[in-house]
């Protein structure tokens, strides 16, 4: 048995050496490094690859597939797609089939997932001339620069507008001041002038930042994460502002916390609302409920300047895993170029923010299209910094104290500050 | 003296030559067994040669180069790399010891097994090995390699800033428990996550088992009617499944819509509870809820324990002139704790990590400002927390840790004295 134990220990000193004169270079299928490819003016140096493989947002298909043909026709690549919902499952699929060799070479997702994607590894920085990108809306490039490089091409763009149902108001308003008298004169026996909601930043971040609070401090296109604006006096204004709605009764009680979009969705669908602050998404609930919509750019705040919505653009962007970066590249530069965004609005209703098609009859004569484009112009992207993601559950919390009236505005919004900068600080603790 | 050298040579000499599998089974003349052991150690070593030479030089340095190295998954590797080799190397000492066993037989003169007397013998005497060793297998790539994922996760420092593909993650060793009692941060929330995690779990389960027993004595009354339909509407809390009964709480409990507040309160003419506000009404809110859902068990065990008490103490103590609460602690309470105190340990294990009513009720709890975990966090949720919104992998595996430590070491006690209560009698 002494016998057994000395092989024993042979053995596994056998295999401490083996450890040690392992393998210095390996198989792991090398994920393209950085080293970005120059695409001098169209020229494409690598070769054509057999497919590649697209990474569609569920049920959008549709608009996909006349684009795809295109491309396929033009250049002779076969294109594969797949559809994924982009919220969430598209960055975690990505994350492990990247690696593995089966992920996309062209996918898609929100603007403000780019900045925690580009810290991953999983997007490769962009090479196109200014030829393209001057076709896009500035805020919308904005969106899709990450620490001054271009990680993407906008492929759609929404963001919260003002909606009223024609039965109960004739136009909307042009001030907010107009908005608020003709609430208080509509708001009674379980009608509501005016409708959004307050305790979710989203939403509220429009009004915060109209009369001068901002989320971080924008630098020329980089954000400084530690100067936040959550708590200057024009957010606690805006804050102010909002609890005024709710204050005065103009509110219902039930729309707040994690029920009230339902709610909200519910009673305007009933037609017991006026006019209500919502995004693009909710067109085809109204539609289906047979309501009769109109839809224009949020009114002027009592200060004079307009609600700054948050703005989420939606991208096309290249893995870092792709064999064909600059084909890829290229396929998504076809597949937002004005024609096929063009097809895409009709198909799917995204709107393009393609500085052409404004004056395109299609989007021109289109009033919910105008108004977001509009509205969006007015508006800021969200920040695509992966420090956005702690920002989200303090402002909620802080929120719902104001405008339930539990707290003051200046000490919620103080104390929402306190704990985002911990987050941060955690977030990022080396 | 030859006698006893020649005596131990056919063992010594097998033995010696399994250095390589196989050729000590054919020295002591069983060909099939010992060429198919060198066929499986070559075969072994051919398939697995990738595996092994990535998988150790991964779990070493953990990758060398981003992008091309991933971390995580040269760990994996590295692990699975490792229990491969575990279990070769358990084949490999049964073929010494099938080697060594058989030249002894040929020492001693028995001859060794044919062919088929082989066969007959693994199939008698080796079925439950036979059996055993497909669950084994899979035992042992799905519950033990993950937990050794999460042990050696926490001595590296994979966390945001440290993800693959594009960074690199590093052992740092016993850094992150360190980290974990000197940074202030990090010390003040995990002492107030724990120390609330150990009132939580000492109240609530103390409440639930009291409420159980207390009720199970009262409905075992002799006298009491509709006994059945009683005891039915006490175990259905138990019934209904935790998850929705602790959503639909949840709705109740609202601060400004909640029936508890709205209707109830309201009728008794007590002001509006901030339930979801304030951290100290929310531990109040938990603490009911898990009594709630927890007594039904302790109820129903209680009451099987009751009906096995026999009548003769209770008539002889009424005759000794003992009164009901002596006849209680007396003969009841020792009896009931007796027979049910193991599972009662594991209820508080249970309620030490139970992360569905303190997530689902309110999140762990109205926020603190400046803090990482909620007011009402107990470890478990606050694990989550920082997996899911922080991305504090390698601390939260630190904290998985020493949060295992605590669970273990009550296990390993209450295995220790459930020995005790078998062994001994009550009557």
């Amino acid at each position: 048995m002494k016998r057994l134990a000395m092989l024993m220990t042979a053995i596994l000193l056998l295999v401490g050496i083996l450890s040690a004169c392992g393998p210095s270079d390996k198989s792991t299928s090398s994920g393209s490094s950085n080293a970005s490819s120059k695409n001098n003016d169209g020229k494409i140096s690598e070769p054509k690859p057999d497919k590649l493989v697209v990474w569609e947002d569920k049920d959008k298909d549709n608009a996909l597939k006349p684009a795809i043909k295109s491309f396929e026709e033009k250049y002779g690549i076969k294109i594969e797609y797949k559809t994924l919902p982009m919220a969430d499952k598209m960055r975690e699929r990505l994350r492990l089939d990247g690696p593995a060799g089966k992920g996309p070479d062209v996918f898609t997702v929100p603007h403000d997932q780019i900045g925690q994607l580009v810290v991953q590894g999983l997007m490769r920085p962009l090479d196109v001339p200014s030829s393209v990108t001057d076709t896009f809306t500035d805020s919308s490039i904005q969106a899709q620069t990450y620490k001054g490089k271009l990680y993407g091409l906008p492929k759609a763009v929404e963001t919260p507008i003002f909606i009223y149902n024609k039965k109960l108001m004739d136009k909307a308003p042009a001030t907010f001041d107009e908005l608020y008298q003709f609430s208080k004169a509509f708001t009674k026996g379980g009608k509501y002038g005016f409708l959004f909601l307050g305790d979710n930043y989203y939403f509220a971040h429009a009004y915060m930042s109209g009369f001068g609070g901002y989320v971080f401090k924008n630098n020329n296109g980089t954000l400084d994460i530690k100067d936040l604006g959550l708590n200057n006096d024009g957010a606690v204004q805006g804050a102010e502002w909002i609890a005024k709605w709710y204050k005065e009764g103009l509110f219902p009680k039930g729309i707040v916390g994690t029920n009230g979009g339902s709610t909200l969705d519910g009673l305007f669908t009933e037609g017991k609302v006026a006019s209500k602050m919502d995004g693009p998404w909710s067109f085809e609930g109204m539609k289906k409920a047979g309501i009769d919509y109109g839809v224009a750019p949020l009114p002027k705040l009592p200060n004079g300047e307009y609600p700054k919505t948050f703005i989420g653009v939606k991208g096309w962007h290249v893995s870092a895993y792709s064999k064909s970066p600059q084909w890829a590249t290229k396929l998504v530069e076809w597949l937002t170029n004005a024609e096929n965004s063009k097809i895409r609005f009709e198909k799917s209703g995204e709107i393009p923010p393609v500085k052409a098609l404004l004056k395109d009859p299609i989007i021109a004569d289109n009033e919910g299209a105008k108004a977001v484009f509009v509205q969006a112009e007015r508006g800021e992207p969200m920040p695509n910094i992966p420090e956005m993601s702690q920002v989200w559950e303090p402002m909620a919390n802080a929120l719902q104290l104001i405008v339930t009236g539990k707290q003051g505005a200046k000490p919620a919004l103080d104390n929402a500050v306190k704990t985002i900068e911990t987050n941060i600080t955690q977030l990022n603790a080396k | 003296m030859p006698d006893t050298r020649e005596a131990t040579r056919h063992r010594k000499v097998a033995l010696g030559l399994s250095i390589i599998p196989g050729l000590g089974q054919i020295y002591n003349r069983q060909w099939f067994k010992g060429l198919a052991l060198l066929i499986l150690t070559f075969a072994f070593f051919t398939c697995f040669y990738n595996l092994f030479n990535i998988g150790l030089w991964g779990i070493v340095t953990l990758g060398t180069v981003p992008f091309r190295d991933d971390s995580l998954f040269l760990m994996v590797k590295g692990i699975i790399a490792l229990l491969v080799i575990a279990i070769g190397l358990g084949i490999y000492a049964f073929n010494l010891y099938d080697a060594y066993k058989n030249g002894k037989r040929r020492d001693l003169g028995l001859g060794v097994h044919s062919l088929r007397e082989q066969f007959r013998h693994v199939v008698d005497q080796g079925f439950p090995y036979l059996i055993l060793s497909p669950g084994f297998l899979l035992l042992i790539f799905s519950v033990i390699f993950p937990i050794i994922f999460v042990v050696l996760l926490s001595f590296t420092n994979y966390n945001f800033r440290h993800s693959p593909p594009a960074h690199l993650v590093d052992w740092v060793g016993f850094a992150n428990f360190i980290d974990i009692f000197k940074l202030d941060i990090w010390r003040r929330t995990f002492i107030d996550v724990f120390s609330w995690t150990i009132v939580w779990t000492f109240t609530a389960t103390t409440c639930q088992v009291v409420i159980g027993i207390f009720l199970a004595v009262l409905v075992n009354q002799k006298d009491l009617k509709f006994k059945k339909a009683i005891r039915t509407v006490l175990i259905l809390p138990w019934a209904i499944p935790a998850f929705v009964s602790i959503l639909v709480f949840a709705g109740m409990f609202n601060d400004s819509f909640g029936t508890i507040n709205v209707d109830i309160l309201k009728h008794l003419g007590i002001d509006a509870v901030p339930w979801l506000t304030n951290p100290f009404w929310t531990k109040v809110a938990l603490i009911f809820i898990q009594s709630w859902l927890g007594f039904p068990f302790i109820f129903a065990m209680t009451t099987g324990v009751l009906q096995a008490i026999p009548e003769e103490l209770y008539e002889a103590a009424t005759v000794d002139g003992a009164t009901m609460w002596q006849k209680f602690r007396q003969i009841t309470l020792p009896m009931i704790l007796y027979a049910t105190a193991p599972i009662l340990i594991t209820q508080y294990t249970f309620n030490f990590n139970n992360f569905n009513v303190i997530f689902l009720f309110n999140g762990g709890g109205p926020a603190i400002p400046e803090q990482t975990a909620g007011s009402t966090d107990i470890l478990i949720s606050w694990i989550y927390k920082l997996t899911i919104s922080q991305a504090q992998y390698a601390k939260a595996a630190a904290v998985t840790m020493l949060l295992s430590i605590v669970v273990i070491s009550v296990a390993l006690w209450q295995f220790r004295r459930t020995k005790s209560f078998q062994e001994e009698d009550m009557i």
